[in-house]
């Protein structure tokens, strides 16, 4: 029983790794799309209007479905470790 | 240094190869001649060797293991251990060591009417320490020739290229949205640091600079 609470305390923790870098990264380009988007139809240069516009966009993303498709990194190798467990039994 | 550099990267590269030839999944082609169970020692460094089926045998001095002794087509022979590997490394999940050796037993064949068998099984045969490879699966073949794609390989590598792709990447967008800018503010910190240089300098030529340029532009011009 010791291993298997070993084995879950690390997948959760490596799992986490993954999932907290995996965000920051989409997030990111997200973020650098928003910017391009901006400069490509109104010009480049600081503004508010641009602030406000790229806000806005990260909010829609935080809601989108590519958001919530990074909850995968907690089921896909929870599924596979289920899947294993029943092919090698 | 040359030779420095080269031996730790090929020992680095063996390493790496090492652990996935020992880990990963293999299959053999053999006939199951016989099974056997026999006490063994555990107590020195070749305990790596062997599982932790569960959480009492770590700390086992000894305890009977289980082996499938095959041929393969070549003739020579190959022992298997049979162990549960559970939850601990390597990630098996292998719970069934008991029906693994009812399946052996019951495929034993002579050399006269053989039955092949794959046994799918990691880890190495290693006489001098008496460390077998540990069975996981097996199940009847065609014959000795049967071809066998190693599935599981094949998707492990290729995922693990995926994840090292996606690694890459993350670092290269962190580059270029976190290091970058901050190196830039530095070397434009350190433009001004040396158009003031210049400057300082400019005021430094003085009165007998300026003299000089002065001088400078009575020189004639180059005619053309």
């Amino acid at each position: 029983m010791i291993a298997f609470v070993r084995l879950a305390v690390f997948g959760f923790i490596a799992m986490t790794i993954m999932y907290v870098l995996l965000s920051i990264y989409s997030r990111s380009v997200e973020r650098e799309r928003l910017e391009k988007e901006w400069d490509a139809e109104r010009g480049g240069g600081e503004s508010d209007a641009r602030d406000a516009y790229i806000e806005a966009g990260m909010k829609t993303y935080e809601k989108s479905l590519r958001a919530k498709l990074i909850w995968l990194v907690y089921v896909v190798p929870t599924l596979a470790v289920l899947v294993l467990i029943y092919l090698t039994n | 240094m040359k030779y420095a550099k080269w031996t730790i990267l090929t020992l680095l590269a063996l390493t790496v190869i090492g652990f996935f030839h020992y880990t990963l999944p293999q299959h053999d082609i053999v006939r199951v001649v016989n099974t056997y169970q026999e006490r063994q020692d555990l107590n020195d460094w070749t305990r790596i060797f062997w599982s932790s089926p569960d959480d009492q045998s770590g700390t086992l001095v000894n305890r009977d293991v289980q082996f499938i002794q095959t041929v393969k087509a070549n003739g020579k022979p190959m022992v298997y251990r049979n162990e549960d590997t559970s939850w601990s490394w390597p990630p098996y999940f292998k719970f069934d060591t008991a029906n693994l050796q009812t399946e052996a037993e019951d495929l034993k064949s002579t050399a006269a009417a053989p039955q092949w068998v794959s046994v799918t099984h990691y880890g190495w045969r290693i006489v001098y320490f008496s460390a077998f490879p540990n069975a996981i699966s097996i199940k009847p073949v065609d014959g000795p020739d049967a071809t066998i794609i190693p599935w599981f390989n094949i998707f492990f590598f290729v995922f693990l290229a995926v994840i090292l792709l996606v690694l890459r990447r993350m670092w290269l967008q962190f580059r270029e949205r976190s290091i970058d800018p901050v190196l830039e503010d530095m070397g434009e910190a350190w433009d001004g640091v040396e158009d003031r240089a210049d400057a300082a300098a400019g005021r430094a030529r003085g009165v007998w600079g300026r003299f000089r340029a002065w001088l400078g532009t009575w020189k004639g011009k180059p005619r053309p």
